[in-house]
């Protein structure tokens, strides 16, 4: 799941950051209210995470934009202010979510699942695909019982499609969608890790998710 | 506590019985009194006109009123009247025949007077009497016969006549007039009570709908304001515009101390935040110590960052509770400046540098401590918000015998617009939090120092975008 963090202090933009990538998430940083919507107008996103009190351009004023622009990715305001008019003209502007600082780090990326989840229509965070199970709270995959090790990058990469089954990713939306944009990422990398995934599910004795649809890109059916 | 309304009510209306009760009894008095007059003028009236009746000739004294039939009111039977007559006092002459066995007491009255009195008449009847000291009429007889005879009208001697008659007419008269006076007395004071109790309800309505409107007004609505239909009265008015401007003082105060509140609750909420994201994160990659150690280092730049609001504003809650004392003492100012300067800015001045216009040898006497809190927070303020390389200006003189200083440095986004707001608790140009440090408190402790230390601090603006502050006040040492 790939985040704009939208905050500017650089010391929470650093932790949340290390913690985010810990978790599964690939995190783009903006530090200003600019910033952010150069990076919106460049980007997609699954999410924002969006402080209010930013310099240049205040966070309202970045979504209202966003909104504006006709920008339907979900938006989770992550603020010090939490009186319900905050909270009501935040929710009224087109987010999704409001968390108050301080918050539980845990909680955070459990709100980010759920609006990942709302996303793609899912209900349930243990998604089930040919036998395959990805619980996606635990970050971990299994098949008939037995638990399928994969890497960090060869979970989202099995997440990421699983979520968005039917649809084919190129190799470039696969590394748009994975890695920040401060990532170096080529498209070798993208196949090495779908053949790694591939080579791991098949080990296990579960289906062949992955497939390739020559010229177009990858999906899971 | 009492109630204005019963007060006025009962103190009127107490008033008003005091006043008509003086008022019936002297007019029944005066009344009772000419009604008395009036009776014992006919009783005197009906007595002279006995006494008239009364002649002595050389026959001795006669009594025509005693004739049979003449004055039917002096015989037995219903409404009776009574007299009796002494010569010298103590012989009797003559009494009534409506006395029978009975006798008019005798008073003793002085020749030529008369006096009245009350009595219980024989018959029972209360009664009143008058009683008349004369001499009888001599009756002089033309007739040239008598002197025939040879007869001598013997000398006349004082005679006593007591008069009396029933009085229980005048009692029920005076009796009448007693129960009209009062009862018309009674009825104006209830008319008046009610009269009363309805003017001063009335006359007192807006200060009770004044009550209502202040009563109903509470914390949640302070931005009501005390209003009244039609005429205001002159003595309401005042105290209605006084309830007005204390409440939007109250509502003033109200909303700084929450804008204080949400203030200082964001401010240390963002720097709690980065520390619990720090403590959770950190459990997340034990085994990365060059991440680890970078975030202890900002463990440490929060805890240092909090601890100068916390320290900041329990500063400005002493000043404010008037707990700081100015202990002023002699101070060298230039070098005092380069000590501040230096330690303020302790190597992080971004290649700026102080630049001093201090007399040499310039001594003020002030509170070191206090001074050096408010040079070190204009000198940080100064350094954080001036362009690159900037000079940060400090100058001092003496004018009127006292040492006026002044701070400038080149602002980089300051507005004229701003310079208002400047000593506003958390106020700053750009409302994102940085991490620079700065919490915005800065120009509110200095300025909440400067009236401890009696001095004044004026803010300032140009044309050229330099920013100074003016501290005026300082006192020049004496020795």
């Amino acid at each position: 799941m790939k985040l704009l963090l939208v905050e500017d202090s650089e010391r929470l933009q650093r932790s949340l950051t290390t913690g985010l990538q810990k978790n599964g998430f690939t995190v783009d940083q903006a530090f200003d209210g600019e910033e952010a919507l150069a990076y919106i107008a460049t980007n997609q996103y699954e999410a924002i995470v969006l402080d209010l009190m930013l310099p240049k351009v205040d966070g309202l004023s970045v979504l209202s934009r966003l909104r504006g622009n006709g920008n339907d990715t979900h938006v989770l305001i992550l603020s010090a202010n939490d009186q319900t008019e905050d909270r009501v003209r935040g929710l009224n502007l087109g987010a999704d979510d409001y968390l108050v600082k301080p918050f539980s780090f845990d909680e955070l990326v459990s709100r980010l699942r759920a609006l990942n989840r709302r996303r793609s229509g899912e209900k349930n965070p243990v998604i089930e695909v040919g036998g395959v199970t990805i619980d996606t709270v635990a970050r971990q995959v299994s098949f008939a019982n037995t638990t399928i090790a994969l890497t960090p990058h060869e979970y989202r990469l099995l997440e990421f499609l699983s979520h968005r089954r039917g649809r084919v990713y190129s190799h470039d939306q696969l590394i748009d969608q994975l890695y920040d944009a401060s990532s170096y990422v080529t498209r070798n990398a993208v196949e090495a890790h779908i053949s790694s995934l591939r080579k791991r599910l098949k080990k296990a004795g579960a289906p062949q998710l992955v497939k390739t649809r020559r010229g177009f890109g990858y999906l899971i059916e | 506590m009492y109630s204005i309304r019963n007060k006025l009510n009962l103190t009127i209306i107490a008033s008003m019985i005091l006043v008509l009760s003086i008022a019936a009894v002297f007019l029944y008095g005066r009344v009772a009194g000419q009604v008395e007059q009036i009776f014992d003028t006919a009783l005197f009236d009906k007595a002279h006109s006995l006494i008239s009746l009364t002649e002595l000739d050389e026959e001795g004294l006669e009594f025509d009123f005693a004739e049979e039939g003449v004055m039917l009111e002096f015989q037995a039977g219903e409404a009776m009247q009574y007299y009796q007559l002494w010569e010298r006092g103590v012989e009797l002459l003559i009494k009534s025949p409506s006395l029978g066995d009975a006798d008019l007491p005798l008073l003793g009255t002085d020749p030529g007077l008369h006096q009245f009195a009350d009595l219980v008449l024989p018959d029972g009847r209360k009664g009143r009497l008058i009683e008349i000291n004369f001499m009888p009429r001599i009756e002089v007889e033309d007739d040239e016969d008598d002197e025939d005879f040879g007869l001598e009208t013997p000398p006349a001697q004082p005679i006593t006549m007591v008069f009396a008659r029933e009085r229980e007419s005048l009692d029920a008269t005076l009796l009448a007039i007693g129960s009209t006076i009062f009862g018309v007395i009674l009825a104006v004071l209830a008319l008046a009570g009610l009269l009363t109790w309805w003017l001063v309800g009335s006359g007192l309505s807006p200060l009770s709908r004044l009550a209502r409107q202040v009563s109903d007004i509470d914390e949640s609505s302070l931005d009501a304001r005390l209003t009244h239909e039609g005429k205001q009265s002159i003595e309401i008015a005042p105290i209605e515009d006084q309830l007005n401007h204390l409440l939007e003082r109250l509502q003033s105060a109200f909303e700084r101390e929450k804008r204080f509140s949400a203030n200082v609750a964001h401010e240390l909420r963002t720097p709690l935040s980065e520390l619990k994201t720090l403590a959770e994160v950190a459990a997340m990659v034990p085994d990365d110590p060059e991440q680890l150690a970078q975030f202890f280092r900002d463990v440490g730049e929060i805890s240092g960052q909090m601890e100068k609001i916390v320290i900041t504003l329990l500063e400005l809650a002493r000043s404010e509770a008037g707990l700081l004392r100015s202990d002023p003492e002699d101070i060298e100012l230039s070098r005092y400046c380069d000590e501040i300067w230096q330690h303020a800015i302790n190597g992080q001045g971004s290649g700026k540098s102080l630049v001093k216009n201090i007399p040499e040898g310039l001594v003020i006497s002030t509170d070191r401590e206090k001074l050096g809190m408010i040079l070190s927070n204009l000198f940080i303020n100064a350094v954080s918000y001036s362009p690159d390389n900037a000079e940060i200006r400090i100058a001092a003189e003496v004018r009127y015998d006292n040492v006026v200083l002044e701070v400038k440095n080149a602002s980089i986004d300051l507005k004229p617009e701003d310079i208002v707001h400047m000593k506003d608790r958390f106020w700053r140009k750009q409302l994102a939090r940085d991490d620079s440090g700065h919490s915005g408190l800065g120009l509110t402790l200095v300025d909440a120092l400067a009236r401890i230390m009696k001095l004044d601090v004026d803010l300032q603006l140009d044309n050229q975008q330099t920013f100074m502050v003016t501290i005026s006040g300082i006192q020049p040492s004496l020795h």
